[in-house]
């Protein structure tokens, strides 16, 4: 949904703003590989840069637990924002005679204010900021993105048994990660949007619990 | 019925059985890489030989211990072991003096490791990327060096 967004918003950054000297890289968190993110990405002809994650490697290092999720980082290799539900738009799509509406339209504009105006941009946040906004990454959590290759390895050289052993030990090891509980849902009938989803989503919301850190932003 | 959406089936499992490492005794994950070694020693601990840890994790083994760019650790002569076909390194006892997590399937010889938590410390300090490498779809690396001197904006996004 969002990645031909962000081939326009890309384009606009190269075009509105004198020597932006701006890389974007769009990563897909996709077991499914090529055959999965690639034609999704084809289809939005981005000139931006494209990786197909695997491993889910990106949102290991930088401690995402869902997607979309997104780091700013600067010319000297300092994040200044990390961690956001980071929507490129607003989307609306209908969902039998519900509309479903999710998403903002300020993040764009942030990201375009940092591109343009650099360490002066009133969205930098600083190192201390951004050092409480990095989610701890516990030995155990460490542990389950370990357990996830490992199934991934598994899946890849036709192991499907090793492979569901450990995707489930690395969703017991890290229970608050999103994209390994839909990432292994994509692999049964029901699918990554089906009634587990829904049912993880209303827990969220029951327990007062984020599916993102909130975008620390005024919309 | 529930409604089926975001479902790849197809995919669970598309994959052909193949061997996990026939030419070698051990597969090491690491940082999205899989290393075949064409020899290792597995009793509960992953041995491999010295000269193969470069291979696997980017240390290196001098006089000063297991060195990664400027930063040497101490190593402990337990580490090592030495028996009638050569000198082995205790990867998995490193892994552990380093507080870096592994799992292992040992049945298969193939051991996954986490990164190491030191090379998170930057983040938690002074809000610097640690460092970080995947490839782009045409294969060119992408990582916190091939990013340094410009303004980036790293975001994930899934089919799922």
């Amino acid at each position: 949904m969002d990645v031909p967004v962000w081939q326009r918003i890309n384009e606009e950054i190269h075009s509105e703003i004198e020597n932006p000297n701006f890389v974007l890289v769009c990563v897909a968190e996709d077991t499914g590989g090529e055959a999965v993110a690639g034609p999704i990405f084809d289809a939005a002809n981005p000139t931006y840069v494209q990786v197909i994650d695997e491993d889910h490697i990106i949102s290991s290092t930088f401690d995402f637990v869902n997607v979309p999720s997104a780091v700013w980082i600067d010319e000297e290799s300092r994040i200044v924002r990390i961690d956001e539900g980071t929507y490129s738009q607003i989307h609306e799509f209908d969902w039998g005679e519900e509309k479903i509406v999710f998403g903002n339209d300020v993040y764009a504009a942030a990201l375009k204010d940092w591109v343009k105006k650099g360490a002066a941009s009133t969205h930098v946040q600083s190192s201390a900021t951004v050092a409480a906004h990095v989610r701890n990454h516990s030995f155990e959590q460490l542990k389950a993105d370990a357990a996830f290759r490992l199934g991934n390895f598994f899946r890849l050289h036709g192991y499907s048994d090793k492979a569901e052993k450990y995707w489930q030990m690395a969703r017991a090891l890290n229970p608050d990660s999103v994209n390994f509980i839909r990432q292994h849902l994509t692999l049964t009938e029901e699918g990554s949007a089906g009634e587990t989803f829904w049912a993880l989503a209303a827990s969220y919301e029951r327990d007062g619990k984020d599916l993102y850190r909130p975008l620390d932003i005024v919309v | 019925m529930a409604t089926v959406v975001m479902a790849y089936p197809e995919l669970r499992h598309p994959f052909e059985r193949t061997d996990i490492h026939p030419n070698g005794a051990a597969t090491v994950l690491y940082q999205g890489r899989a290393v075949t070694l064409r020899e290792a020693r597995t009793d509960g601990h992953l041995l491999i030989r010295p000269n193969d840890l470069a291979k696997v994790n980017g240390f290196e083994l001098k006089p000063e211990g297991a060195c990664h760019a400027d930063t040497c650790i101490p190593i402990r002569d337990d580490m090592f072991e030495q028996d009638d076909g050569g000198r082995w390194f205790n990867l998995t006892a490193f892994a552990e003096h380093m507080q870096q997590a592994y799992v292992a399937d040992e049945d298969s010889s193939v051991w996954s490791f986490a990164e190491m938590p030191s090379k998170r410390d930057s983040m938690l300090i002074d809000a610097l990327a640690p460092d970080f490498e995947v490839k782009d779809r045409q294969g060119r690396v992408v990582s916190k060096n091939s990013l340094k001197g410009k303004k980036a904006m790293i975001v994930t996004w899934a089919s799922w």
